[in-house]
């Protein structure tokens, strides 16, 4: 079970787990969508489990739940750029919908 | 399903199965159109030839106001599928046909009487391995002059308000059991539908709306199951029946099985539903 795995790191909006063979990056703002397919992630061009969410419209766009990084690949470091890449996405995100009052 | 199953229905004539459709394209006087939450998944991918499309959110929804669309609005709409008050409209969809009865719904409180639902819609169709085109048709537009709006087939939270500790009325939620019971106020493929409370219409019934069709193809049930399904909670033809879901897509498609599969004389359809009385203040929320 992917929930069992060991925590390596975690931050506001991702953990890092640690898979058999694979480094495993989660977005925790992703929790709980079903997954629909794994498949490439075409952007970090690695292994991810995909969800679809629609929006205002009803328009479904497909968005990685959890990205696998290959131990033979990437290590921690590599993950880490994309988790750090992530986690300032949605910190900008938050700031820009909840900003704070004594900024 | 058998023919003699289909007959028994108290409206037998507003349903069409996908073989019928096959074997009967749309023309001149028989428009098909085909009902999307996610066009861009579903029409745009490919449809039954001769299919026009309605995009609920863009079309069947006032741009701004919460609310279906006005009277000119739906002409103007019917106009733009080339469809006039005498044509036979067949609707089918994605999402179990539940925008499909939607529109169904819309279609029936600005009055068109010749009106048909393609049972188990997008999804029997593609169960049965049957032809999709991305060719749109080309449509002449037409003049449609529209009923002014059936306020009875609608529920307004002054509606539901009102019809609770009422004997005579009877809601029924026909969500999840985990939206019922609060546990979630929406899943989170739909961010945009949530409630600031979880929990439902206090002494509502939770019937979901997947009992009324059968799992492998989405079809409707036979008359006795549907029965069945309703009326030992209680939701029977002498009530005023109030349906609600989230958004009141689910619901229309329940509506459209107690009024016209049931024969239910009052049943009505609560579109604000739990996105509205969810987020009232004040509201009563039964857990």
């Amino acid at each position: 079970m992917l929930l069992d795995l060991p925590v390596l790191e975690k931050g506001s909006f991702y953990f890092i787990k640690d898979g058999n063979s694979a480094i495993i990056l989660e977005d925790k703002t992703k929790r709980g969508l079903e997954i629909k397919e794994t498949s490439i992630d075409e952007t970090l061009k690695v292994k991810a489990d995909k969800g679809m969410i629609h929006d205002m419209d009803g328009i479904g766009h497909w968005v990685p739940i959890r990205w696998y990084f290959s131990k033979d690949s990437y290590d921690l470091s590599n993950v880490q750029l994309h988790a750090n890449a992530m986690e300032k996405k949605y910190t900008e995100l938050r700031e820009l919908t909840c900003p704070q009052d004594d900024d | 399903m058998w023919i003699h199953e289909i007959m028994s229905y108290a409206h037998p004539e507003v349903l069409v199965d996908t073989e019928w459709l096959s074997q009967n394209p749309p023309n001149e006087n028989r428009k098909l159109v085909e009902v999307d939450y996610d066009p861009v998944n579903g029409y745009q991918k490919g449809h039954i030839e001769g299919a026009s499309l309605i995009w609920w959110k863009r079309d069947i929804n006032d741009p701004v106001t919460r609310d279906i669309i006005s009277k000119k609005e739906f002409e103007a709409l019917m106009s733009k599928n080339g469809i006039t008050a005498d044509t036979e409209v067949i609707l089918y969809g994605d999402f179990n046909n539940w925008f499909a009865a939607f529109v169904f719904w819309v279609f029936k409180i600005y009055g068109h009487e010749n009106l048909k639902i393609m049972n188990g819609g997008r999804k029997k169709w593609e169960l049965e391995n049957r032809d999709y085109t991305t060719d749109e048709p080309q449509i002449t537009s037409s003049q449609y002059v529209a009923q002014p709006p059936d306020e009875g087939l609608r529920a307004y939270l002054f509606d539901v308000s009102r019809g609770i500790g009422k004997e005579d009325t009877v809601m029924v939620d026909v969500r999840s059991p985990a939206e019922f019971s609060g546990q979630i106020t929406a899943p989170p493929e739909y961010p945009m539908e949530h409630a600031q409370r979880g929990g439902h219409i206090p002494e509502a019934n939770n019937i979901p709306w997947a009992t009324a069709v059968n799992d492998a193809d989405g079809t409707f049930k036979g008359v006795e199951e549907l029965r069945q399904n309703y009326e030992p909670k209680g939701v029977t033809p002498d009530k005023d029946v109030i349906c609600y879901c989230r958004i009141g897509e689910r619901s229309s498609h329940s509506w459209f099985v107690l009024k016209y599969l049931l024969g239910y004389p009052k049943v009505r359809n609560y579109d604000g539903s739990w996105t509205e009385w969810g987020n009232m203040i004040g509201n009563p929320v039964e857990k």
